[in-house]
């Protein structure tokens, strides 16, 4: 009868395996990549994609039309944009890669090959973030465009597309791992969705219900311009050639310490490309000592900047906490965009990256066979 | 019977889903060059057994030895050696048939010339030759089953798992099937297969594995169940002239219930005892129209074992 009741361990006849981590990527890519250019839902995000963006764009120009910083604005609007749809769309992309092939059979099919659950997480996740690049990719002649408005250059262009394309990988990354982990494809998409509007929004809500938590008892000097007392008719208005004069004043008032809570915006998708993306300050026309009627700096129509750069402009802002003492000379500064300090967004791309790392890393000790627990309610096949 | 290096042996082997015992007891062996069925009711672990010898479920107790590797700390050693055709059809909408063998040869290690060269050689092997390039989605159940025989052979594995890889099929792919199991077989390949389609086991089967409640009831081979005692039904012309020819012979009889047409089943002992009764009945005048096994061998066995199906 047989020798085999001992836990005999003979040595492998043949060489184990040709597969190398590389090629079984790539095969999963190519995979999931050919399913993807065949079927037809993807063409059809991409074409209302393509519709949307430039919708948004053509009417945005048309507003836009007397800005001074039209480039900028209409570039960093795209850039909002496409983050924003990017944020919608890769979770639809990646956070069924997984559980989509359990429900359709065909999980088990790639785990009984030699085929190791990294090599599949990375060819799905690779395969996913490609996939939504190609938004990316479509959403570059709106960029190009207003790129040639002027107003914007190369390295801020460069480095936000860099920042887009980490982003939606972050997102697609969550995606999957979520995939690997949630039975159903419907589950893990929502899953997905409400990760990524906890990073989205859920941030900026924490941020904001955090403010009542550092407020402070603080003396505060302030100073704005106002026309003098005396200049004021019975009705209010102040007389003709009337000149206003800087007040300045000091109150005693709660004031929310925002430099303490800033990092909870840090893992923000939007303020992670936004702080990420250097706004040229420099270049800017250096203020005219000069002030006008008002006391205001000449120069006509202030720098406005576009939706992202206000958005960096806001967490720098929040960085640097209330000003307790501002006298009058800054306040013709504080028209200036605030120089960057510490730069927040290196914090929250680790935050994120922890967070689908995380996610995969489960993902993957899901995956590992042979398995010894199986979530209910599920079959291998 | 199974060395060191080949066959699948199993022992004492028990797994459980939260309260479910899918497998209480099983111990199971199938040697190389022989194709071993595993018969069970629905419900009767079968399945549950064929992923623990894949190296996909972990067993709660016992030891499994698929071509001499523990599936649960060698699983690459299994994996190589090991074609699994699950009982669940799985698909990629979009990939040709072509192509589904060719990804699943490339997880599996093999160079591009040498994955494409044994897909186009499974197709001509499971006929579906003029499908390689169609889109599988396209493919009729039985054809896609014979796409996934195809999917668990691309690698040339030593040990081949089917989960029923007969329901579904024709009559002719069935016939097809089983040549292709035998001659595996033939070529020193451990073959298992699962099915309740009896009939058909008889004749691809070397020895069977019956399993009910998720034990190991019964383990025989062909020969065995061939020599054991058989049920044969007998229609005659009239009926009461056959009782009466039966009961003088004192050869204990039955009405079969379950038939459309009244018949008569009798228990035999062996083909000798059949042949000398049909001649007996014949030469006593009785207008014997109808005299055959009422089942295959292991439909014998498999009803003789008085499992409760679920
Ligand atoms: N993943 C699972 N979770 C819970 N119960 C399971 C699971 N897999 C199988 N079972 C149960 O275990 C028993 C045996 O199943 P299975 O091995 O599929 O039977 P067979 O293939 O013989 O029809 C069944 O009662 C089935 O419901
Ligand atoms: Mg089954």
């Amino acid at each position: 009868m047989s020798t085999a009741t001992e836990p005999s361990t003979p040595q492998p006849v043949r060489s184990t395996t040709g597969l190398t981590f590389w090629s079984a990527v790539r095969t999963v890519f190519s995979l999931e990549m050919r399913q993807r250019l065949r079927g037809k839902g993807w063409y059809w995000m991409l074409g209302i994609w393509f519709v949307v963006i430039g919708f948004i764009f053509v009417l945005a120009t048309g507003v836009l039309g007397t800005t001074d910083n039209e480039g900028g604005i209409l570039f960093d609007l795209v850039v909002g944009f496409v983050l924003l749809f990017g944020l919608l769309i890769a979770p639809g992309l990646s956070a069924n890669a997984v559980n989509g092939d359990r429900a359709g059979g065909t999980l088990a099919i790639l785990q009984v090959t030699l085929l190791t659950p990294g090599q599949l997480l990375t060819g799905k996740w690779l395969a996913s973030w490609v996939g939504s690049l190609a938004f990316l990719v479509l959403s570059c002649p709106f960029i190009f465009w207003a790129l040639a408005l002027g107003g914007v250059n190369a390295q801020e262009a460069i480095v936000s597309l860099l920042m887009l394309a980490v982003e939606l990988g972050v997102v697609c990354a969550i995606g999957v791992g979520v995939s690997a982990l949630a039975n159903r494809p419907l589950f893990s998409i929502v899953s997905t969705y409400m990760l990524v509007a906890l990073l989205a929004i859920g941030t900026v809500i924490v941020f904001g219900l955090s403010t009542t938590l550092v407020m402070e008892e603080r003396t505060m000097t302030t100073s704005y311009y106002t026309y003098p007392e005396s200049s004021l008719d019975a009705t209010g208005t102040p007389d003709p050639g009337a000149e206003m004069e800087c007040v300045t004043q000091t109150s005693q008032g709660m004031i929310p310490r925002t430099e303490y809570i800033a990092w909870l915006l840090a893992a923000n998708p939007f303020v992670v490309v936004a702080d990420a993306v250097p706004y040229s300050v420099e270049d800017l026309p250096e203020l005219d000592p000069a002030t006008d009627a008002a006391g205001l700096p000449q120069g006509g129509p202030y720098y406005t900047p576009g939706i992202m750069e206000t958005i960096s402009q806001g967490v720098r802002a929040a960085q640097a906490g209330p000003d307790v003492e501002q006298s009058c000379e800054e306040l013709a500064e504080s028209l200036r965009p605030l120089p960057q300090e510490t730069p927040i967004w290196p914090l929250g791309l680790g935050l994120q990256l922890l967070l689908a790392g995380v996610l995969l890393l489960i993902g993957r000790r899901r995956l590992t066979m042979p398995a010894k627990r199986l979530a209910q309610g599920t079959r291998i096949a | 019977m199974t060395n060191e290096r080949g066959g699948i042996v199993v022992e004492g082997v028990a797994r459980s889903f939260g309260s479910v015992q899918a497998v209480r007891d099983i111990d199971f062996e199938a040697p190389p060059g022989e194709v071993t069925a595993l018969i069970g009711p629905n419900g009767s672990g079968k399945t549950t057994l064929m992923l623990m010898m894949a190296s996909l479920l972990a067993p709660d107790r016992g030891t499994v030895r698929v071509a001499g590797f523990d599936p649960v700390t060698q699983p690459a050693q299994v994996r190589s050696r090991v074609g699994w055709m699950p009982d669940t059809l799985g698909v990629w909408e979009s990939l040709t048939a072509l192509e589904v063998l060719t990804t699943i040869g490339a997880l599996y290690g093999m160079g591009a010339a040498d994955r494409s060269r044994r897909a186009e050689e499974l197709l001509v092997a499971v006929n579906l030759t003029e499908f390689g390039r169609r889109p599988a989605r396209v493919l009729s159940r039985g054809q896609q089953q014979r796409l996934s025989l195809a999917r668990a052979l691309i690698h040339d594995p030593e040990v081949l798992l089917l989960d029923e890889p007969a329901s579904g099929l024709d009559p002719g792919s069935r016939v097809e099937l089983r040549s292709l199991l035998r001659s595996l077989a033939a070529g020193g390949k451990t073959v298992v297969v699962s099915s309740h389609v009896l009939s058909e086991l008889d004749e691809i089967a070397d020895r069977a594995v019956f399993v009910s409640r998720g034990q190991s009831v019964k383990s025989q081979t062909l020969d065995e169940a061939g020599s054991q005692m058989r049920r044969y039904y007998v229609q005659a012309e009239p009926m009461s002239a056959l009782a009466a020819a039966l009961q003088s012979y004192g050869v204990r009889y039955e009405t079969r219930g379950d038939s459309r047409r009244e018949e008569f089943l009798v228990q035999l002992g062996s083909t000798a005892e059949a042949s000398w009764l049909l001649r007996t009945l014949v030469l006593g005048d009785v207008v014997v129209t109808a005299f055959a096994p009422a089942g295959g061998a292991l439909e014998e066995t498999y009803m003789s074992l008085d499992t409760d199906r679920r």
